[in-house]
C-alpha cells in the first residue's frame, strides 16, 4: 500500500514537471510576446526592449527555465506578466468554480450515462438499444458549445427557467441555480460517451465463458446480469469515468465561455491569448495535478472493487 | 544570478499557497465561493454593464484595451476631459488654465478639497507631477510615453493647487495630451508608492466611482463615491460583467440581467436588438478607422500606381453596405468625421476595376502576389475575404494570412509584412492617429508598417502653429498628401454600438469607446 502510494506520488511529480516543462517551452515557441501584447499600438523599439528587460524576457531561454524551475520548487509560481498579481492566487481563486462545475457535471453524466449504457446492453439489438445509441451518438457529435447555446436559447430565453450567464451572487442556492444548466450541458455531453462505453463493457463481459457457464447452470438472467456482469464491468466503467473526468475539464472551458462563468478554463484561455506565461504555467500545473490526482484516486478505487488488481 | 535574493524571499508564502492549491484540488468538496461571502447587498440602483473581455491593467501608465479604459474612466479624472457629447475640452481636476503666448507654458489651477478614494488623502499638484514624471520615466515601461516624451520638458508645482507644464517647444495642442484618457488619468503618489505591483488592479482615483472588487473571469464592482466633487453619482453601484459571446449578451439584455450592452460588433446582433421592444440601440461615429497598410519599401508596392490600383480595385462602398450592413461608415481619410479637423478635400479612389487594371499595366506589373496579414478577430478575419476577392478580379493574386492576435502583433512588429489590417483607436486628438500611422517614430514595432515618411515636416510643424485656422489647413494638407501617396488605405470608419434597456436613463455615448456611468440612473434591479 505504502509502496503503491509512493509510486503514485513519483508519477505525480514526473507528470507535473513534464507538463510544466512542455508548457514553458511551448508558450515561448509560439509567436508573440507579452511585451508586444501590452504595448500594443504604441510599441516602439525602446519601449519593447525595456519592458522585456523588466519582465526578464531578455535573458537566454534556458536561464529563464532554470530560474522558473527553482522558483516552482520553492512553491513560487511567479506573478502574472500582465496584471502583476501572484499567478497562483488567480488560479486558486478560480478553482472552486471549475471544480463545482466539473463535479456536478460528472455526477449528472454518471447518473444518466451508466444506467443508459446498462439498459442498452440488457436490451441489445432492440429498438430501445438503438434509440439510446443514436441519442448518445448525437450527444457526442454535437459540440458542447452548440448544445450550450441551444440550452440558453431554449431554457433561459424561451422558457425563462434559468439565468443565461454568470455564476451567481455568492449564496449557495443562487449559485446552484446558476450551475444547473451549464452542469447539465456538460453532463449530457459526457453522459453520451459514458453510455456507449458502459454498453460495450457490459457486452464484452456478457460474452465471457463464465457467463455462458452460469447460463448453462440455469442461473436467472437478471442475476447473471446484475451480479456477475455488472460487477465485472465496473472496472472498465470506472476507467472510462476517470478518463472522461479529465476530458470534461476540457469541455468545461467551452462551457465557461458560453455561459460566461468564471473558472480555470477561461482564465487559462485568456492567459494564452495575452501570452501571460506565468499564469498559463500556474494554471496547467494545477490542472495537471488535478488530473493525475483524480486518476490516482481511481486507481485505488479499482483495487477496492477488484482485489486482483491490487497485486499487479 | 544577481536576482537570487528577491526570489528566495517570498518562498514561504509561495509554499503556503501551493499547499492551499493542492488541498483545494484534492478535496473536491471545497467550494469556498458558496460559503464565504454571504452577500446581503440590495440590488436596487445597480447598473450592470456587459464587457467582452476581462480587465487586466488599470494603471494609467500601462493601460490599454477598451475594457480596462471603461473601468478606469469611472475611477479616475484628468486635468481636463472631453465632453462626452461634443468632444470639446472642458475642466476636470483643473478648474481653469492659462496658456502662455508662445504656447510653451501651460499653467493649471486645480480644484481644492478633492480627496483620493479610500482615505488616501487630499489631491494636490504633487500628484499631477508624480503622474506625468512616472509616465516619462523609461523605467516605468509606459506604453504612452511616446505621447508626451519630447513634448514635456518639466512639470513644476509652484503651490499645492497649481501645476505648470513647461514644454520643450511651442505646442498649441497640448491640452489633448492632458485629457482624462490613458496617461492623462491622474494617480495618487501615496497609493502608487505604497501598493507597488498591487496597484495595477487596485486603482485609487478621484472619480465618481470607487474600485471595490475584481473577480477574475467574472466581474468588476465599483461603488458610488458620495463625496465626488461634481456631486454623488445617481447609481449606487457599477457592475461590469464579463460576457464574451455577443448572442449570449443580447439574450441577457433582453432578460434584463444586464442594463447596458457595451461594445456591440456583430451586425446580426445589432439588427436583432434594434427590433427588440424595451431596448434602445445607440450608435456614434468613432474616432477610429480600419485600414489596409501597405509596405511602401517593398517592390512593386513602392510604385504609387500599384498602390492606387489596389485602392481602385477594392469596392469599399459595397464592403460597408453589403458586408457590414451599414453598421460602419465609408472613410476618406484616417481621420473620421468625428474630428473637427476632418477634410474632404482629398484624392478619392472610387471603385473602378478597369482603371485598376490599366494602372497595373502602366506600372508593368504582372501576376502580382499580394498578401494581407490580419488578426484572427471578428470582423478583421472576415471582411478581408471580399477585399481579397475584389483584388483577384483585377488580376492581383491576393492571399489572406489570418494570425492569432499575438502572432499578428509579432509579424507586424517585425516590419516585413507586405500589407496588414490595422485599426487605430484613441481619443479625439487629431495628431494621435496621424502620428501613429504616418510618423517615422511609429516605424515597426509601431503601427507605421508602411514605413512612410512623406509628411514628417508637416507633422512636426502642426503642433507649433499657434493660429487655429492655419493649423487646420496643415491637417488638411496632411490628409491630402497622405491620401495622394496612399501608404494607408482607409477601408472604413468605425461606428460604435451600445444597447441599453428602458430602465437606463441619461447614458451618453462618447466617441472614445468607453462607457461612463456617472450621468446614468438605473431604475429597478
Amino acid at each position: 500500500m505504502i509502496r503503491s502510494f509512493l509510486s503514485s506520488m513519483i508519477r505525480l511529480v514526473v507528470t507535473v514537471v513534464g507538463v510544466v516543462t512542455v508548457t514553458f517551452f511551448l508558450m515561448r515557441a509560439i509567436p508573440g510576446d507579452p511585451a508586444l501584447y501590452m504595448l500594443g499600438d504604441y510599441a516602439t523599439a525602446d519601449a519593447v526592449a525595456s519592458l522585456q528587460a523588466k519582465l526578464g524576457l531578455d535573458r537566454p531561454i534556458l536561464h529563464q527555465y532554470g530560474l522558473f524551475l527553482k522558483q516552482t520548487l520553492t512553491g513560487d509560481l511567479g506573478s502574472s506578466v500582465v496584471t502583476g498579481q501572484p499567478a497562483l492566487d488567480e488560479i486558486v481563486s478560480n478553482l472552486p468554480w471549475s471544480i463545482s462545475l466539473a463535479v456536478l457535471g460528472m455526477a449528472i453524466a454518471i447518473v444518466i450515462g451508466v444506467p443508459l449504457g446498462i439498459t442498452s446492453a440488457r436490451y441489445q439489438g432492440t429498438w430501445l438499444d438503438r434509440a439510446v445509441m443514436v441519442t448518445a451518438l448525437l450527444g457526442i457529435s454535437f459540440p458542447v458549445f452548440w448544445i450550450g447555446l441551444v440550452a440558453i436559447l431554449g431554457f433561459s430565453h424561451w422558457a425563462g427557467l434559468f439565468p443565461t450567464l454568470g455564476a451567481g451572487n455568492g449564496e449557495f442556492w443562487n449559485e446552484l441555480y446558476h450551475l444547473i444548466l451549464p452542469a447539465t450541458v456538460l453532463g449530457i455531453s459526457v453522459a453520451a460517451y459514458i453510455a456507449r462505453l458502459t454498453r460495450s463493457a457490459m457486452l464484452e463481459v456478457l460474452g465471457q465463458d463464465y457467463v455462458r457457464v452460469a447460463r448453462a447452470m440455469g442461473i436467472s438472467e437478471g442475476r447473471i446480469f446484475y451480479k456477475l456482469a455488472l460487477r465485472n464491468a465496473l472496472v472498465p466503467i470506472l476507467a472510462v469515468i476517470s478518463v472522461t473526468f479529465a476530458w470534461s475539464l476540457g469541455n468545461a472551458i467551452l462551457i465557461e465561455v458560453v455561459f460566461s462563468r468564471p473558472g480555470l478554463g477561461s482564465t487559462i484561455m485568456k492567459a494564452v491569448l495575452s501570452r501571460d506565461y506565468q499564469l498559463v504555467q500556474a494554471g496547467l500545473l494545477v490542472l495537471a495535478t488535478a488530473v493525475v490526482t483524480i486518476n490516482t484516486l481511481f486507481n485505488f478505487l479499482y483495487g477496492i472493487i477488484d482485489p486482483r488488481l491490487q497485486k499487479r | 544570478m544577481a536576482n537570487d535574493n528577491s526570489h528566495d524571499k517570498p518562498s514561504s508564502i509561495g509554499r503556503r499557497r501551493a499547499i492551499q492549491a493542492l488541498s483545494a484540488t484534492g478535496m473536491l468538496s471545497a467550494l469556498p465561493g458558496w460559503f464565504n461571502f454571504a452577500n446581503a447587498q440590495t440590488p436596487s440602483k445597480r447598473l450592470t454593464i456587459r464587457i467582452g473581455a476581462d480587465i487586466s491593467i488599470l494603471d494609467p501608465a500601462r493601460i490599454f484595451q477598451i475594457e480596462n479604459q471603461s473601468v478606469a474612466a469611472n475611477v479616475y479624472n484628468g486635468l481636463v476631459k472631453y465632453d462626452q457629447a461634443t468632444n470639446e475640452i472642458v475642466p476636470d481636476l483643473a478648474e481653469s488654465w492659462d496658456i502662455s503666448d508662445d504656447a510653451k507654458v501651460y499653467t493649471f489651477k486645480l480644484r481644492k478639497g478633492v480627496q483620493w478614494h479610500k482615505g488616501h488623502g487630499a489631491f494636490t499638484s504633487d500628484d499631477v507631477k508624480f503622474s506625468y514624471d512616472r509616465v516619462l520615466n523609461p523605467d516605468t515601461g509606459s506604453a504612452h510615453r511616446g505621447q508626451v516624451a519630447g513634448i514635456i520638458d518639466s512639470v513644476e508645482t509652484p503651490d499645492e493647487s497649481t501645476v505648470r507644464f513647461v514644454l520643450s517647444g511651442t505646442n498649441a495642442e497640448f491640452l489633448h495630451k492632458v485629457t482624462a484618457f490613458n496617461h492623462g488619468w491622474i494617480v495618487s503618489r501615496k497609493a502608487v508608492t505604497e501598493m507597488g505591483d498591487k496597484y495595477n488592479l487596485n486603482p485609487i482615483g478621484t472619480g465618481p466611482f470607487v474600485f471595490e472588487q475584481w473577480i477574475s473571469g467574472s466581474e468588476v464592482r465599483l461603488s458610488a463615491n458620495p463625496d465626488y466633487f461634481e456631486g454623488a453619482p445617481k447609481t449606487a453601484e457599477l457592475l461590469f460583467r464579463l460576457i464574451r459571446d455577443e448572442t449570449a449578451a443580447a439574450i441577457a439584455l433582453e432578460r434584463k440581467e444586464i442594463d447596458i450592452f457595451f461594445a456591440m460588433q456583430q451586425p446580426e446582433v445589432i439588427e436583432r436588438l434594434r427590433k427588440t421592444a424595451g431596448v434602445t440601440v445607440l450608435d456614434r461615429e468613432a474616432s477610429s478607422t480600419v485600414n489596409l497598410v501597405i509596405n511602401t519599401t517593398l517592390k512593386p508596392f513602392d510604385d504609387i500606381r500599384v498602390r492606387r490600383a489596389i485602392a481602385h480595385a477594392i469596392n469599399r462602398p459595397a464592403l460597408v453596405k453589403g458586408f457590414f450592413r451599414d453598421t460602419k461608415y465609408e472613410a476618406r481619410t484616417v481621420l473620421t468625421g468625428a474630428f473637427p479637423e476632418y477634410s474632404e478635400d482629398v484624392p478619392d479612389y472610387p471603385y473602378d476595376p478597369e482603371l485598376a487594371m490599366s494602372l497595373l499595366k502602366e506600372a508593368g506589373v504582372k501576376n502580382l502576389r499580394f498578401e494581407i496579414t490580419t488578426p484572427g478577430l471578428n470582423p478583421y478575419d472576415k471582411f478581408v475575404v471580399p477585399v481579397a476577392n475584389d483584388l483577384n478580379q483585377v488580376g492581383i493574386q491576393a492571399t489572406i494570412r489570418v494570425l492569432e492576435r499575438g502572432a499578428y502583433q509579432q509579424a507586424r512588429s517585425a516590419g516585413n509584412v507586405q500589407s496588414c489590417i490595422t485599426s487605430v483607436v484613441g481619443p479625439p486628438d487629431p495628431s494621435a492617429p496621424l502620428v501613429t500611422l504616418y510618423a517615422r517614430q511609429s516605424f515597426p514595432p509601431g503601427l507605421n508598417s508602411a514605413r512612410y515618411e512623406g509628411v514628417e515636416d508637416l507633422l512636426q510643424s502642426v503642433s507649433g502653429e499657434l493660429d487655429a485656422d492655419k493649423r487646420r489647413a496643415i491637417y488638411a494638407e496632411i490628409q491630402r498628401k497622405t491620401m495622394e501617396d496612399l501608404p494607408v488605405l482607409p477601408l472604413y470608419a468605425d461606428r460604435l454600438f451600445m444597447a441599453h434597456t428602458d430602465a437606463v436613463h441619461g447614458l451618453v455615448q462618447n466617441s472614445m469607446f468607453t462607457v461612463q456611468g456617472y450621468s446614468v440612473s438605473a431604475q429597478g434591479a
